[in-house]
């Protein structure tokens, strides 16, 4: 008999051979246990410069390339350390004080352990990715040492030991091992014993420090480190608060003012089988205390209003909610309720006898009962429900000013250390409470905060002072917080990026010689008479366009996009960085551009008189405007003429002008509208939304009018064209690529959208608002017409606009074809094709389909699916934060020109609450609120028809205001004290009536 | 959640504190059945098969008409245990995954065994998993080797089997991914990799099963480390081959 047996001993990795257990749950909720083998060696350098042993087994990767050593072998020292010091973190410190360790005052030659870097993933993956980041970037030294793998640091979890415990032995004997190390290898090289840099350990846990002290390790907690550096009070502020708070509530017997949340499992099993739904959090612009969320069990959005029932949900977090029994349903509120004019005075610093609700609130909040209940039968309350537990949050960082009502007088000049608010600038963000030792200097000043925590027993979250942008409304600290509040990616292109540009820079040229590589399966297109159209200004010319009459009495149109695909190539850093930016973002004063200077206003830029690559769309198209065939190309050409939508329409209307290149104009002119005719037919819809323009003075830059944009007919021809090109392609791509084309789609907005519209409609003008279909929704737009009101039917538009849904790009593998549908374009397949400068949609696409007519292989980045979608999310949010944010600088820049200045103007009611009403002004494309207590002091009484949309004052000022009315009322510009922007204010004059 | 195969780049560490080019503990033993013709345990990592051989034999079964050949015909039968992997999963018996492991395992062998020696018979390899952790291909080849040395069946040379894979997965499109040996599960979820088999300390490829996809580029690196990681494969069995030769000729001779 054999009996099988594992003979330990002649085993050559017995000693080093190890395994790691954990149990793990599975997202359906299944539990596994993991074993994984763990390979123990000694191999892993300390990575400091002072070290020679170690750089004779670092290892190498497969071509052989060392890594080079990380930390310093001068590292600075502070006032206990003078000796020079290397940091080691453990999770804590990291997760409290990341953006300390970000700075670049302090903070070098830090050893990132393994089991930190694990831990710190478990509980934070953004801090994560963060602290990666840093490790990576060659000026901070950061090293990761892998302590778990190292034969002698490596701890084995022992009976009855927390894995937090572990952990911390964990850290303190790799602290341990790196000092002895040290020594040693000062001692080899025959260095001095005294000129050892210290390895000190940085934790905020007071047990993990004693136990160090004891094992005679240097450490000491993050607060008495940064006390030691120089410029600690600027450091202090970032040190998260959480941990000092937690204590010192601990001392007074904390009162929970929020519900616990329920527990993760709870929660996913109710999920599960629906009793609670997950979904997005969103906070009613209008009301702070109420929120709204949409689940896929409900056609309507749920309702979530008050504050304890929003239980510490934050705008945009992943929540999961609990639908409250019907009797306990409300209808969302007709009154506009602000923070800042509810709890204007509260004491940052008090902590006791303060409810969750402050009296103010329960106040308006009973009102709001009262009337639901008075409604009995008539019954519109909306499913109201409550937050239980938050899956996700969706902190990140938020630009917003100290309300100087919270700090001290006293406090203002000294470094006291004091809790003040920071009223952030988005008005769904609650205060967050921050302390900090710099109030009066931050006083009046942009600062960018991070939320660290929302504790049970805090009415407001607390957070961490980051940076100050400087001084309000200065034009650079608006414009950065402007774009730190909508993530646009702002800072200067890195080198990498610039490396990846031609060589030749500007003055790269179309290659003389057709044997050029470049000129590879170019068509030559130099010759046609072809010219771009674009904004007064346009440096970024990405298209241009020619027509010419065929002999056959058809004609040839040409759509010609910048070829940026070809200075942009895959996977470099230049087409990382562009493919994180997403969108070039307009600001009124600033462009932020997707692409470096050098390509997007030149090499791409279809500039005229010189030649430039192109990607063509060529079509035969009928006088009749009906397609012949159509043709995709690179291509060579030179642009003749760049106009202006102005001087192209005045040369268009010019009958003296007889040059070919006037009448490939009037030409694309007349396909043009017979194109636009056809879309509409099909049920395009003609929507709007407010747009002007701020016009500054040419050498300040200050802004002096606001213009409304006046529509010209070559604008539509342009827009004609392009969408005609976009698709063309979108179908060419499809067929190519059925599972990957990146394409783009407007999915029809639910009915619900539009039942208070059409609602208000059907009683304000007896106008019946079919939705049916885009079509239908289209033509019952065009009837939407006050005679006495030329703007109704404008303001009908942009109110129809606002319920509809926003367009996204999608990778075609995604979605079942019938969702591919363009809504507003009423077009079965769309992408964006024509602005490659400016959105990497439209590079992606070029990429597509220089496969799809064998110009080039398609790089393997643009056919994973998983890969496109992951790029298709990030454009999408670039997308929509770059609209909001051109939208908010254009709403800064009417603010200022409008400074100091008072008009008169005429406006209409948009929306009316029981206490206010709101007001757009066409002139200006502003909207406003106007409250009650804004009519008259003392505030007016009222009452407030919602079955009619009316509203009525008497008392103090005797007002009638109806929706749709037009009103006229005097704007002046006002500081806003919640958000620290300057707006407009208006106030009513007088309502003239619609009828 | 510990960290994934990303972090390799932070320090050339793989999940379990290899580097790119090692192997795991790969530990043998053969004849541990006295019963069978020729057997086999082998663990390449916390992957842990058995195989037993039986045969040559005469076939199973009358007229057959796939047995009546001039050479043996090489049978392959795998079974799975349930409890093999991280959950508990019953294969059904005609799973194609690992009937397709099976027909691998069958083609290398039916080219490297003389089976012209062995008219009208069979060689039966019964393959036992008792865990899985990766490379599971990679052990199975290698145990059916020893199982057939201990049977005493001849063959060309010794077939040595290992994975190689690359750092990063293929839509990342890293250009400075390493490749890798030895791959384990965790890394064989994430990462395209390969199972190759060597004949031999020979670069003659007898067996190359690639199921994901991977940049060109990179299959040239990947492969050259897995021949050489079967190079390494071969001398550890032909370490157990010899210990039990010593070990026999010692029995003997006493």
């Amino acid at each position: 008999m054999t009996s099988l047996k594992r003979s330990l001993g002649p085993d050559p990795y017995a000693s080093n051979v190890s395994s790691k257990v954990y149990v793990r749950s599975t997202r359906s909720g299944k539990v596994q246990k993991i074993v994984r083998e763990l390979y123990l060696r000694q191999d892993i350098p300390c990575s400091s410069q002072l070290c020679r042993s170690c750089l004779a087994t670092a290892p190498r990767d497969a071509s052989g390339i060392l890594v080079p050593f990380v930390l310093s072998a001068q590292p600075a020292g502070t006032k206990t350390y003078p000796q020079g010091h290397y940091i080691v973190p453990d999770t804590n410190a990291l997760l409290n004080a990341l953006d300390a360790f970000e700075q670049t005052s302090a903070f070098y030659d830090v050893i990132i352990l393994q089991t930190v870097l694990e831990e710190l993933r478990n509980r934070s993956l953004p801090l994560y990715n963060r602290l990666v980041g840093l490790t990576k970037s060659e000026e901070k030294r950061f090293y990761v040492f892998f302590n778990d793998f190292r034969l002698e640091t490596y701890v084995v979890r022992e009976n009855g030991e927390s894995i937090n415990d572990r952990n911390d032995r964990a850290v303190r004997k790799a602290v341990e091992w790196y000092a002895r190390h040290l020594t040693q290898a000062v001692k080899a090289a025959g260095g001095k014993v005294k000129k050892v840099p210290a390895v000190v350990m940085i934790s905020d846990d007071k047990e993990n420090l004693i136990k160090a002290k004891k094992d005679g390790i240097d450490a000491c907690s993050l607060q008495e480190y940064v006390n030691g550096l120089e410029n600690a009070d600027q450091l202090l502020d970032m040190v998260s608060a959480a941990k000092e708070w937690r204590e010192t509530q601990h001392a007074k017997v904390a009162e929970n003012l929020y519900q616990e949340y329920f527990s993760v499992s709870k929660m996913m099993t109710g999920v599960k089988n629906g009793t609670l739904h997950q979904g997005i959090f969103n906070v009613s612009p209008y009301n702070y205390l109420e929120g709204s969320i949409h689940v896929p069990a409900f056609d309507k959005s749920l309702l979530i209003l008050g504050r304890e029932s929003i239980n510490r949900a934050v705008q945009g977090d992943v929540v999961v909610v609990e639908v409250l029994p019907k009797d306990q349903w409300k209808e969302p509120s007709t009154k506009i309720i602000e923070e800042e004019t509810m709890n204007k005075d509260e004491n940052a610093d008090a902590e006791e006898g303060e409810a969750v609700i402050t009296e103010k609130e329960r106040r308006a909040l009973q009102e709001e009962v009262k009337k639901v209940h008075s409604k009995s039968t008539e019954g519109r309350p909306q499913p109201t429900a409550r937050v239980v537990g938050v899956v996700k949050r969706n902190w990140r960082q938020y630009v917003g000013h100290i309300d100087e009502s919270s700090v001290s007088q006293t406090a203002k000049q000294s470094r006291k250390q004091q809790t003040v608010f920071l009223i952030p600038m988005d008005k769904r963000i609650p205060k967050i409470r921050v302390r900090t030792r710099q109030a009066g200097e931050i006083m009046g000043k942009r600062v960018l905060v991070t939320i660290d925590s929302w504790d049970r027993d805090s009415r407001y979250p607390a957070g961490h002072f980051v940076r100050s942008l400087g001084e309000m409304e200065t034009k650079g600290a608006e414009t950065e917080a402007l774009l730190l509040e909508y993530d646009v990616q702002y800072r200067p292109f890195p080198k990498a990026v610039l490396d990846c540009l031609p060589k030749e820079g500007h003055e790269w040229i179309v290659p003389p010689s057709m044997d050029d590589p470049g000129w590879r399966g170019r068509r030559d297109l130099r010759g046609l008479q072809i010219c771009s159209i674009d904004p007064v200004g346009c440096q970024d010319i990405d298209d241009a366009l020619h027509a010419r009459p065929l002999p056959n009495g058809n004609y040839e149109v040409g759509v010609h996009i910048a070829d940026v695909s070809h200075f942009v190539k895959p996977n470099n850093a230049m087409d990382t960085e562009a493919s994180i930016r997403g969108t070039t973002v307009y600001l009124v004063d600033k462009r932020i551009d997707m692409l470096p200077m050098l390509l997007g206003t030149d090499l791409c830029s279809l500039k005229p008189y010189v030649e430039r690559y192109a990607f063509s769309a060529l079509w035969e198209i009928t006088p009749n405007a009906d397609i012949v065939k159509s043709e995709f190309t690179k291509s060579v050409i030179k642009s003749r003429e760049a106009f202006s939508y102005e001087q192209a329409q005045i040369r268009v209307d010019d009958p003296s002008q007889k040059d070919e290149l006037t009448n490939a104009m009037r030409t694309l002119m007349m396909l043009s509208k017979k194109f636009k005719q056809k879309r509409m037919d099909a049920g395009a819809l003609s929507l709007s939304s407010p747009e002007v323009r701020v016009e500054m003075e040419s050498e300040t830059s200050d802004p002096i009018d606001v213009k409304t944009k006046k529509h010209l007919d070559t604008m539509s021809l342009v827009e004609e064209f392009m969408l005609l090109a976009n698709t063309s392609v979108a179908a060419k791509i499809y067929e190519a690529f059925p599972q990957t084309a990146m394409l783009r789609r407007h999915g029809a907005p639910p009915k619900t959208n539009f039942e208070e519209l059409a609602n208000q409609l059907k009683v304000k003008r007896g106008i019946d608002l079919r939705v049916s279909s885009s079509k239908e929704l289209a033509d019952s737009l065009d009837r939407c017409i006050d005679p006495k009101e030329p703007f109704f039917n404008t303001l009908v538009r942009i109110m129809a606009t606002r319920c509809m849904m926003s367009a996204e790009y999608f990778c075609s593998g995604t979605q079942a074809y019938p969702e591919f549908r363009h809504y507003g374009l009423a077009s079965e397949i769309y992408t964006h094709f024509t602005s490659p400068i400016r959105r990497y949609a439209d590079l992606v696409a070029h990429r597509q389909l220089a496969a799809a007519i064998d110009y080039e292989p398609l790089d393997a980045s643009v056919r994973s699916k998983g890969k496109l979608e992951a790029v298709c999310k990030n454009i999408n949010v670039r997308h929509r934060n770059a609209q909001q944010a051109g939208r908010a600088s254009i709403e800064y820049y009417v603010g200022q020109a409008l400074k100091g200045r008072v008009v008169e103007e005429e406006g209409y009611a948009m929306k009316v609450f029981s206490n206010g009403f709101v007001v757009f002004v066409p002139r200006f494309g502003i909207e406003s609120l106007i409250r009650l207590r804004d009519l008259a002091e003392p505030e007016p009484e009222s009452a407030f028809d919602a079955e009619n949309y009316i509203l009525t004052t008497s008392g103090s000022r005797d007002v009638k205001v109806e929706l749709f009315d037009k009103v006229v009322v005097r704007i002046s510009d006002v500081k806003e004290e919640s958000t620290g922007k300057r707006k407009v204010k208006f106030e009513l004059v007088k309502v003239v009536g619609s009828k | 959640m510990p960290l994934d195969t990303a972090s390799y780049s932070l320090a050339l560490l793989r999940l379990d504190g290899r580097r790119w080019n090692e192997l795991r503990r790969l530990t043998a033993q053969i004849s541990t059945q006295a019963a069978a013709d020729g057997s086999s345990y082998l663990e390449m990592g916390n992957t842990k098969v058995i195989c037993t051989v039986s045969g040559p034999t005469e076939p199973k079964g009358t007229g057959g008409s796939r047995s009546g050949g001039d050479n043996a015909e090489v049978r392959v039968e795998i079974s799975i245990a349930g409890f093999s992997g991280v959950d508990r999963k019953k294969r059904s018996r005609n799973d194609k995954r690992v009937s397709e492991m099976a027909m691998t395992i069958a083609n290398t062998f039916t080219n490297t065994l003389f089976i012209n020696l062995y008219p009208h018979s069979t060689i039966t390899l019964s393959l036992h998993v008792l865990s899985q952790d990766g490379s599971l291909l990679a052990a199975l080849l290698n145990a059916s080797t020893l199982a057939l040395v201990d049977a005493g069946i001849p063959m060309r040379d010794y077939i040595c089997s290992c994975t190689a894979g690359s750092t990063s997965s293929y839509s990342s499109n890293d250009e400075a991914a390493d490749p890798l040996l030895d791959l384990n599960s965790t890394e064989e979820q994430e990462l395209p990799f390969l199972t190759v088999a060597t004949l031999g300390a020979t670069d003659d490829v007898s067996a190359l099963v690639m199921e994901t996809r991977v940049q060109i580029g990179r299959l040239e690196g990947m492969l050259a480390v897995g021949v050489d990681g079967c190079k390494q494969v071969r001398e550890i069995l032909d370490g157990v081959v010899r210990a039990r030769g010593k070990k026999i000729l010692k029995d003997s001779g006493s």
